[in-house]
């Protein structure tokens, strides 16, 4: 019971994190209705100027709010500068400059920084709180799990509640329509690569700490489980990605602990195998009377 | 647009990502028949009269080159070292440095490249099991000498399955059986446990344990794969297990999070780490401000200590690294790449005058090289593995130092044996002359 309550607890504090990026992949996809591959190359470059900042200023929230700001300013840099001229044709499209995108960043990255792994410094603690002999939570997991709720919670009240969130939904899925109505379609999209960027730079700034370090390439194995998080949740949803993470975290924590490690990556994939047959859309999908 | 249109549009992606180094190697394949034989009057490709080309594959970006990419750039430097003293029989060596990022698709194209367009005399250090594997038939076939191979995977002795090809690295199996004779020797009766990578490095590393500490020797083997970075399910496991003494098959990062890992549980066992994850530079960069958490971790090496301030070799090399290095950190991959480079000297230094690819496979199966480790080499007509032993280390006030007296070990469930013959003497400034 002690080693099963270890794993839940270590496997959600891993969730928490796969949530928060798997957000940045859904915010797009739901400002613009594609998958960004270049997220994690995006969010390992932003998470180099938190640590430049954190580095110089001493203060880690400093570096934390530098690095959501350039996450924006590179968000905004793709969109326009790359992503504009492409999209439009063919889905593939996107997806093969995303992955330019990667190639040019990481290479970039190892050129000025090196390829080795830095460690980063974080504000709260990373041992485990124990309770009743069990190593649970630690205050680090606690924060990334807050800042987490936080975050899905201004998200769903930026997309549901305001003026803003509706014209970000409307010109993604209508763009013609939304148009007509006179929705400034092109300058939401722009917005919604700049929010999904923040969101992905935050997210890593809060990762890559737990993990080896800061390294070029330090989110790739991360980028991975959160598209598989964003697919089974729902590409859609801000809250089937929330409860995706959690459950693909867990899930890898308990097939390490019981089955062993080697079968873990591919109990994930068991899961995205079986939400794609049983429920394509992802689980926390909205229905949809018609296609768009 | 809708799901299923994302959906084929990556796999289409992913398709042709893999299409891509296959097609590239196919058009390769067609020109195979331009090697040449060896042994011929004519002389050796990529032999003349002033120089001798040789290439490498090593992953100078991607995933894996954190930690690896400074070893072909120490090698670069020595032989720049060695160009500059006049160079082997008057001829200077250049070293070309392919870049594979670790993935063997790729590596079967820069090899390739390396034999049929840049006509290498031989492949040196070319580095990584699994990348390496990819090019073991293609080497053998077109008989270009396959020197120094940077794993210690025992795939890289095989002298009847294939004869052009040598390991470097003390072999996984021979460590093993050091480390688990060293800790039967000092932590006696203590419940040992192993934590493995889950490919050759784990298997044939606890296969060496077995065959010291007995079939039920380890109370607990946790694994790990590289793509999941978080062992704390497995040192979980350990701490309950009631292990002591962890032994550690991984490579540097995972030593470091496992480690750190354990140290957040509030679990301090033993830990005795395998060479290719035991190195104190690396482990301790990966753990930051709490690199003290290794004190007392033990580990092997079979070449210079990077940390004496007296050894010959190590102050060579760190001069050579100081010059022509431009002063790059100065670690174990540094002694690592120097090292390569010294003993693919000396084997061309014996191969004679006008060296063929067969001359020089001659010369390191003569049994008349010496390299420069702790244990003597263990290279001979029977068997292609540089280095069969290790000498244990252990780290102490931040210094990672040799402890007692190495041992040799045989291939397989042979004997481990203690080597008092002491290391090799450095001779003639690292320049080695027929």
């Amino acid at each position: 019971m002690d080693h099963f309550l270890h794993l839940l607890s270590s496997g959600l504090a891993r969730g928490a994190v796969f949530a928060v990026f798997a957000l940045a992949l859904v915010l797009i996809w739901r400002a613009a209705r594609i998958v960004n591959f270049a997220q994690g190359a995006m969010a390992a470059a932003t998470t180099y100027v938190a640590f430049a900042v954190t580095a110089a200023t001493g203060n880690y929230w400093l570096g934390l709010a530098a690095a959501v700001l350039a996450g924006a300013l590179l968000g905004l840099v793709v969109e326009r500068g790359v992503m504009r001229h492409v999209a439009r044709q063919s889905p593939l499209n996107s997806v093969i400059v995303a992955l330019g995108v990667v190639m040019v960043l990481q290479a970039v990255l190892g050129i000025a920084f090196g390829n080795d792994y830095t460690p980063m410094r974080v504000p709260f603690s990373m041992e485990p709180l124990w309770v009743g002999g069990v190593p649970l939570l630690s205050p680090y997991d606690l924060y990334v799990i807050g800042a987490v709720a936080m975050l899905l919670l201004a998200l769903g009240l930026l997309f549901t509640r305001t003026a803003v969130g509706l014209r970000m939904r409307a010109a993604a899925f209508a763009p013609e329509t939304s148009r007509l109505l006179g929705v400034p379609v092109s300058r939401m999209l722009t917005l919604g690569w700049t929010l999904s960027a923040a969101v992905g730079a935050f997210a890593a700034v809060l990762v890559i700490p737990t993990e080896l370090g800061l390294n070029p390439h330090a989110t790739d194995t991360l980028f991975v489980y959160a598209f598989t998080v964003a697919i089974v949740g729902g590409l859609d949803s801000p809250v089937g990605a929330a409860v995706g993470g959690l459950v693909v975290g867990v899930l890898l924590s308990l097939v390490t602990g019981y089955l062993g490690s080697t079968l873990a990556p591919i109990a994930v994939l068991v899961l995205l195998v079986v939400v794609l047959l049983v429920r394509p859309a992802g689980i926390f999908s909205a229905r949809q009377v018609r296609q768009a | 647009m809708t799901r299923p249109r994302i959906v084929r549009a990556v796999a289409a992606a992913g398709v042709a990502a893999l299409l891509v180094p296959l097609l590239a190697s196919c058009s390769a394949d067609s020109t195979d028949d331009a090697s040449g034989a060896a042994g011929d009057a004519e002389p050796a490709p990529g032999v003349t009269d002033t120089e001798i080309v040789v290439g490498t594959h090593h992953p100078l970006s991607g995933p894996a080159a954190a930690g690896y990419a400074s070893i072909s750039a120490a090698t670069t430097a020595y032989f720049a070292y060695l160009n500059d003293n006049g160079g082997v029989n008057g001829r200077t060596i250049e070293y070309i440095v392919k870049d594979d990022g670790y993935n063997p698709a790729t590596t079967q194209s820069v090899v390739r490249e390396l034999v049929l367009e840049d006509r290498v005399f031989a492949l040196l250090n070319g580095l990584g099991t699994a990348p390496h594997s990819a090019v073991l038939d293609f080497l053998d076939e077109n008989e270009v000498p396959d020197l120094f191979v940077a794993s210690g995977s025992p795939v890289f002795n095989q002298p009847d399955e294939h004869p052009w090809t040598f390991g470097f690295n003390a072999d996984y199996t021979a460590e093993a059986k050091a480390l688990a004779t060293y800790a039967q020797e000092h932590f006696p009766g203590k419940t040992t446990c192993l934590l493995a990578q889950d490919d050759d490095l784990g298997e044939d590393f606890a296969a060496g344990l077995v065959t010291v500490l007995g079939e039920d020797g380890l109370a607990s083997e946790q694994v790990y794969t590289t793509s999941n970075p978080d062992v704390s399910a497995q040192v979980a496991a350990m701490k309950q297990a009631g292990c002591e003494v962890n032994f550690l098959a991984a490579i540097n990062a995972f030593s470091a999070l496992a480690v750190g890992t354990a140290a957040k549980l509030g679990y301090q066992p033993q830990w005795l780490s395998s060479s290719v994850g035991g190195d104190y530079g690396t482990v301790s960069q990966y753990l930051g401000e709490n690199a003290a958490l290794l004190e007392g971790f033990v580990s092997a090496n079979y070449l210079p200590s990077h940390f004496s301030e007296t050894d010959e070799w190590t102050t060579l090399f760190r001069q050579i690294n100081e010059d022509y290095n431009e002063g790059a950190p100065f670690d174990g991959n540094t002694v690592y790449g120097m090292s390569v480079g010294y003993l693919f000297a000396e084997a061309l230094a014996k191969a004679g005058e006008t060296p063929t690819r067969q001359g020089i496979v001659d010369a390191v199966t003569s049994g008349d090289l010496r390299g420069n480790g702790v244990v003597p080499l263990a290279l001979s007509a029977t068997n292609n593995g540089a280095y069969q032993g290790v000498q244990v280390t252990v780290v102490a006030g931040g210094v990672q130092e040799y402890v007692g007296t190495p041992y040799t070990a045989e291939p397989g469930a042979g004997e481990v044996t203690p080597y008092t013959g002491g290391p090799v003497a450095l001779e003639d400034d690292g320049i080695p002359s027929s």
